[in-house]
């Protein structure tokens, strides 16, 4: 059993000292999805944690706001939100699609944006749609803030670049302006409360019929969700009527071997990429015309 | 804290509780309040046995410690009857045979509850969606969303 001691802070400076105090002592937690299922299974990650700091009260960390030129969600807005937002609905689909699919209803209310991306699982469904709309988080401490894109943020499967005196404080969505299209797909054993065994998010533009600008990034696929620049670099530029289904499903799944290698799960997420990604770009083509 | 004083309200009762630090809301409710019909099953949110209904929303209170949730509301299924009276949810469930083994129906109940609250005239997909986080290894339910459907039915 893992025994802790339980914090809970009242304001954000309340909490940057307790993670200044307590060093790797403290973990936090805010919705708890994650956090409990981890302390009931008494993970090898919580080894060493002697404290629990509960930061779901802080405020002014959660909401969504619009800032002109992009969307801020607070690390504590839940996936519910997300998918009640009418902002999102309005500006940034995908990002809804994504929320949509996680858990069930209990645990999109609970579950948080902040918990989502911190956790760093290589499946998490969000992450794949903020990388694809080039998100960047922001990262405060007690005598620093600092921003960096969220690519960059999650290092490995389970591993951030968060220091062990930060607090994620919000997220940062740039708004894809003009002929944007997207699509959100998801592969899992059952509807509800599944881990993705795969997730793909597309984003791109559509400029004289042709793809452009286009972002394809898959999670559960690569040890963390990323671009798959060599695809975006053939779809790019490519006229609809034109695209080639089956030549680009492989080279997909090549791309993905090349990140990862041959693999036990290779013979079954080799031919699924491609063909998520035959599916994302004939839904997108079908809804241009 | 070793432990943590919090208040509670509870099916509209207000509770001080002194909680241990790994203690879930599951556990507040069960073993402390003797609010049996919340159900514990798989303890890492899957099954929704436990849910409840916390702030107005369905959540899985075996997600939930009870000290993060100082000052909360919660509804659980014994909060359901008033004056001796079923809700009508749970006069659905009965009427229309929703319930065989039982275990999952407080679950299924709140969960209801909550989409009802929230969207008192949902579609078929709505509440299937609402219970989606609700399993029932009895596999009835086909009853128990044409019991959550009778309820929006007979508002009219």
């Amino acid at each position: 059993m893992i025994e802790f001691e339980a914090l809970k802070a009242n304001s954000l400076d309340e909490a940057l000292d307790v993670l200044v105090e307590k060093k790797d002592k403290v973990k936090m937690v805010s919705g708890g999805t994650d956090m409990l299922v981890q302390i009931h299974h008494e993970s090898e990650d919580l080894k060493g944690m002697n404290f629990l700091l509960d930061i779901s009260s802080i405020p002014g960390l959660g909401g969504i706001e619009d800032k002109g030129k992009y969307m801020k969600l607070g690390a504590l807005c839940t996936h519910n939100e997300i998918i009640d937002s009418q902002l999102v609905n309005e500006k940034l689909q995908i990002l809804q699609q994504a929320a949509q699919v996680i858990g069930s209803t209990q645990i999109r209310n609970r579950g948080t944006v902040g918990g989502n991306i911190n956790n760093a699982s290589p499946a998490a469904d969000l992450v794949t749609a903020l990388i694809a709309l080039e998100a960047s988080v922001v990262l405060q401490s007690k005598h620093e803030k600092r921003e960096l894109s969220l690519s960059e943020f999650v290092t490995g499967p389970y591993c951030t670049d968060r220091n062990e005196d930060e607090i994620m404080t919000e997220v940062k969505v740039p708004y894809i302006q003009g002929e944007y299209f997207e699509n959100y797909q998801k592969v899992k054993r059952r509807q509800a409360v599944a881990i993705a065994r795969i997730n793909l998010a597309v984003i791109t533009k559509i400029k004289n019929n042709r793809f452009d600008d286009i972002r394809v990034v898959f999670g559960s696929a690569t040890p963390t969700a990323m671009r798959f620049r060599d695809i975006e670099k053939k779809i790019n530029g490519t006229e609809l009527a034109e695209i080639n289904y089956e030549k680009l499903a492989q080279k997909t799944g090549q791309e993905m071997i090349g990140f990862t290698g041959e693999r036990w799960s290779t013979p079954y997420k080799k031919p699924v990429v491609g063909n998520l990604l035959k599916r994302a770009l004939r839904n997108i083509v079908k809804e241009v015309q | 804290m070793k432990k943590a004083n919090i208040n509670l309200i509870v099916n509209g009762k207000e509770y001080k509780i002194t909680v241990e630090p790994d203690e879930r809301l599951l556990d507040t409710l069960r073993d402390r309040l003797h609010l049996t019909g919340v159900k514990e099953g798989c303890s890492i949110g899957e099954c929704g046995a436990c849910t409840v209904i916390l702030d107005g929303k369905a959540v899985n209170s075996c997600m939930v410690y009870s000290f993060q949730i100082d000052g909360s509301e919660v509804l659980t299924v014994e909060g359901l009857e008033t004056n001796g009276k079923l809700d009508p949810l749970q006069e659905a469930f009965i009427d229309h045979q929703a319930v065989q083994c039982g275990f999952c129906t407080p679950g299924m109940l709140m969960s209801a509850k909550a989409l009802l609250k929230e969207n008192p005239y949902p579609e078929r997909t709505e509440i299937k969606t609402a219970i989606e986080g609700n399993l029932c290894r009895c596999t009835g339910y086909q009853q128990i969303v044409e019991a959550i459907e009778s309820v929006v039915k007979n508002k009219d």
